[in-house]
C-alpha cells in the first residue's frame, strides 16, 4: 500500500473519529449505550481477528479476557476506590501476561486443539473466579456505586476502539502482519524460512488479550454490576468469532464491518422479534457460511472490487 | 573425504534418525563443498527427504553430528539454522498459498531489514523468476510450476550461503526447468553452495559438480557424475544386483 493510501485511510479514520466524537450529544440514552456496544464488539472482533484471522489460531475462549478485564476494573474500583480510567490500563497489561502465560503451554496445540483448549481456558477462568470468592467476591458477584455514566463510558470505548483498529492497521499492514499470516498457512514452513513462532504467536496473542480486557472494564462500569456468568459468557467469543468471519477474518475492515452488521442485526431482530431472533441469527450465520465462506471481504477480493494482499 | 577442511561448508557425520522401528537415516556422511553445486541421489525411501530436515532442523538427529562451518548445528531449531545462512525448499511445495507473491517473498526477511530494502530485493527476485506479472496474485492460484518457482525465489531473499533444494525438477516443466537451472547455475558463479536432491537424472550428471548416493538410509557411493555412473554399488542400489552375477553367486 502506498503512502498516498495509508494517508486517505488514516483520514477515513479521522473523519468516523470526528463523527463519533460529536454524535452521543444528539443521542438519548438507548442509542448512546447502543453505539458504545457497538464500539466494543468492533474492538472484540478486531482483538480475535489478531490472533485468528492472522495467525489462524481459531479461539473459542477469548471471552476470559473480557473477563478478566472487567472483574480488574471492578475489583479495583469497589474493593480498593481506584478511580476506573486507569483500571483499564491495568486490565489490559494484566490480559496480556495472562495471555503470555497461558498461551506459552496452549499455543503448542493446533486447529481443533487449541480451539478446544480455549474453551476450557475460558471455563475454567470462570469457576476459579467463582470459588475465589476472597478476591472476586465469588458468585455474588460485584455492583459499583450508581453514577450516571452513559458519556464516560461511550468515550472511552471510543478510544479503545480507535486504537485497536490503529493497532491492528498497524499490525495488518507490516512485514509482522505478514510473517503472522506465514504462520497461518504453514507454520512449519515459516520456521524453516527463519521466523520465530513461538515469539511471534505469543505477541500476537498478548495483543489479543489487552483490548478485550479494556473493553471488559468499560463494559463493567457501564452495566454497574458483574458476575461469572455475565462476563464468561460464551456467546460473547461466538460473537466475536461471527462476526470477524462475517466480514472477513484476516482483514482489518473484514471486522469492523461485521461487528457493526451484526451487533445491529442482532438489536433490531432482539427488539423485533423476542422470540425468533435467535432463529433469525442462526439462518444468518448459515447463509454466510453457504455463500460467502469467506466473508463479505473475500466475496470482495474475489470479485476484484477489493485488492488481494495487504501490502501492495 | 576429498575435500580440504576449508573447502567443506556442511558436514554430516554418522547421521541417524528412526521413527519407530523404521531407520530413516542409519548412517549417512557426507562433506558438501563449498561453492559447488551438489547432488544427493538414491531410490525412493532411502533417506534423502529426512536427511534434508535434519540438516535444516526440522527433525533432530538421534545420533551423529550436523557440523556447518565446523559448528555443530544439529539440535538447533530451524529458524536457527535458517539464520545462519541455510535455506530449503521443499519436495512438495510449501507457498503461502493465501498470500500473495509479494507477501511470501517478503514474509521471509527479517523485521530489521528495512522496508524499501526488503522491497526491492523482493522484486528483483520476482522479476528473476518471472513472476512479475503475478507478484499481487495469491501463491495458491499459480500453476505447479510457478510455486516452484515462487519457493525457489524465496529461499534466495536472505542471501543464503547454502541452499538445499528438494526435488526443484519435479511438476516443472521445460522452459520452467531450463530457467531455474540457469538461475542455480548463476548461483554458484556468486558463491553459493547447492545442495540438489532429484530424480531426473538428467538434471544431476548435467549440473551438479560431485554426487553423494545414499540407500537405506546411509550414503554409499560419492564422486563426480561420471564416475557415479559407471559405479556398480549405485546401480545396485537403483535397479538391484545384476541377474547374471546373481545367478553365478548361485552356482
Amino acid at each position: 500500500m502506498t503512502g498516498r493510501e495509508h494517508a486517505r485511510n488514516l483520514a477515513v479514520l479521522g473523519l468516523l473519529a470526528l463523527i463519533l466524537i460529536v454524535l452521543p450529544h444528539s443521542l438519548n440514552v438507548y442509542l448512546r449505550s447502543f453505539a458504545m456496544f457497538a464500539m466494543m464488539y468492533v474492538v472484540l472482533a478486531l482483538s480475535w481477528n489478531i490472533i485468528s484471522g492472522f495467525t489462524g489460531y481459531t479461539s473459542f475462549g477469548h471471552v476470559a479476557f473480557y473477563g478478566i478485564g472487567s472483574y480488574v476494573c471492578a475489583i479495583l474500583v469497589v474493593d480498593h476506590d481506584w478511580p476506573w480510567v486507569p483500571t483499564l490500563a491495568v486490565a489490559a497489561v494484566v490480559a496480556g501476561l495472562i495471555a503470555l502465560t497461558i498461551g506459552y503451554p496452549v499455543l503448542r496445540l493446533k486447529g481443533p486443539y487449541f480451539a478446544i483448549a480455549m474453551l476450557g481456558m475460558a471455563e475454567g477462568t470462570r469457576v476459579i473466579v467463582t470459588v475465589w470468592d476472597g478476591l472476586t467476591h465469588g458468585g455474588l458477584g460485584i455492583s459499583f456505586p450508581s453514577t450516571e455514566n452513559s458519556m464516560s463510558t461511550y468515550y472511552a470505548m471510543l478510544v479503545v476502539m480507535l486504537v485497536t483498529i490503529a493497532v491492528a492497521y498497524g499490525v495488518g499492514h507490516s512485514r509482522f502482519g505478514i510473517r503472522l499470516n506465514a504462520i497461518r498457512e504453514d507454520e512449519g514452513a515459516a520456521e524453516a524460512l527463519g521466523i520465530n513462532v513461538t515469539t511471534y504467536k505469543l505477541a500476537a496473542f498478548a495483543l489479543s488479550a489487552a483490548f478485550p480486557a479494556a473493553a471488559g472494564g468499560i463494559q463493567a462500569y457501564k452495566v454497574l454490576y458483574i458476575d461469572p456468568s455475565s462476563v464468561f459468557f460464551v456467546q460473547i467469543t461466538i460473537a466475536m468469532a461471527l462476526m470477524s468471519m462475517l466480514g472477513g477474518k484476516g482483514t482489518v475492515v473484514g471486522p469492523i464491518v461485521g461487528a457493526a452488521l451484526l451487533y445491529t442485526a442482532q438489536e433490531l431482530t432482539w427488539v423485533n422479534f423476542p422470540t425468533a431472533h435467535l432463529i433469525a441469527y442462526g439462518l444468518f450465520i448459515v447463509l454466510v457460511a453457504r455463500f460467502m465462506p469467506r466473508g463479505l471481504m473475500g466475496f470482495a477480493i474475489d470479485r476484484g472490487w477489493v485488492r488481494k494482499g495487504m501490502v501492495h | 573425504m576429498q575435500s580440504s577442511p576449508n573447502g567443506v561448508l556442511l558436514e554430516a557425520r554418522d547421521l541417524r534418525k528412526s521413527f519407530g522401528g523404521v531407520h530413516a537415516v542409519d548412517g549417512c556422511s557426507f562433506a558438501v563443498p563449498r561453492g559447488k553445486i551438489s547432488g544427493l541421489i538414491g531410490p525412493n525411501g532411502s533417506g534423502k527427504t529426512t536427511t534434508f530436515n535434519l540438516l535444516t532442523g526440522l527433525t533432530h538427529p538421534d545420533e551423529g553430528r550436523v557440523l556447518y562451518q565446523g559448528k555443530d548445528i544439529g539440535g538447533l531449531k530451524p529458524y536457527e539454522v535458517f539464520r545462519r545462512g541455510i535455506t530449503r525448499t521443499f519436495q512438495v511445495t510449501r507457498i503461502f498459498r493465501e498470500m500473495t507473491v509479494l507477501e511470501n517473498m517478503l514474509s521471509v526477511i527479517g523485521l530489521g531489514v528495512p522496508d524499501r530494502i526488503a522491497r526491492e530485493r523482493a522484486d528483483e527476485l520476482i522479476d528473476l523468476v518471472n513472476l512479475t506479472r503475478l507478484r499481487a496474485e495469491y501463491g495458491g492460484r499459480l500453476s505447479y510450476g510457478q510455486q516452484k518457482l515462487l519457493e525457489f525465489a524465496r529461499a534466495l531473499m536472505t542471501r543464503p550461503d547454502l541452499i538445499l533444494l528438494d526435488e526443484p525438477a519435479a511438476g516443472v516443466n521445460r522452459t520452467l526447468l531450463q530457467q531455474l537451472l540457469a538461475q542455480i547455475h548463476h548461483l554458484k558463479e556468486q558463491g553459493t553452495t547447492v545442495l540438489i536432491v532429484e530424480h531426473d537424472m538428467n538434471v544431476i550428471m548435467n549440473h551438479c559438480d560431485w554426487i553423494f548416493v545414499m540407500d537405506h538410509g546411509a550414503t554409499i557411493a560419492e564422486g563426480p557424475p561420471a564416475a557415479i555412473q559407471r559405479d556398480e554399488r549405485v546401480v545396485e542400489a537403483y535397479f538391484g544386483r545384476r541377474r547374471a552375477t546373481a545367478d553365478h553367486a548361485v552356482r
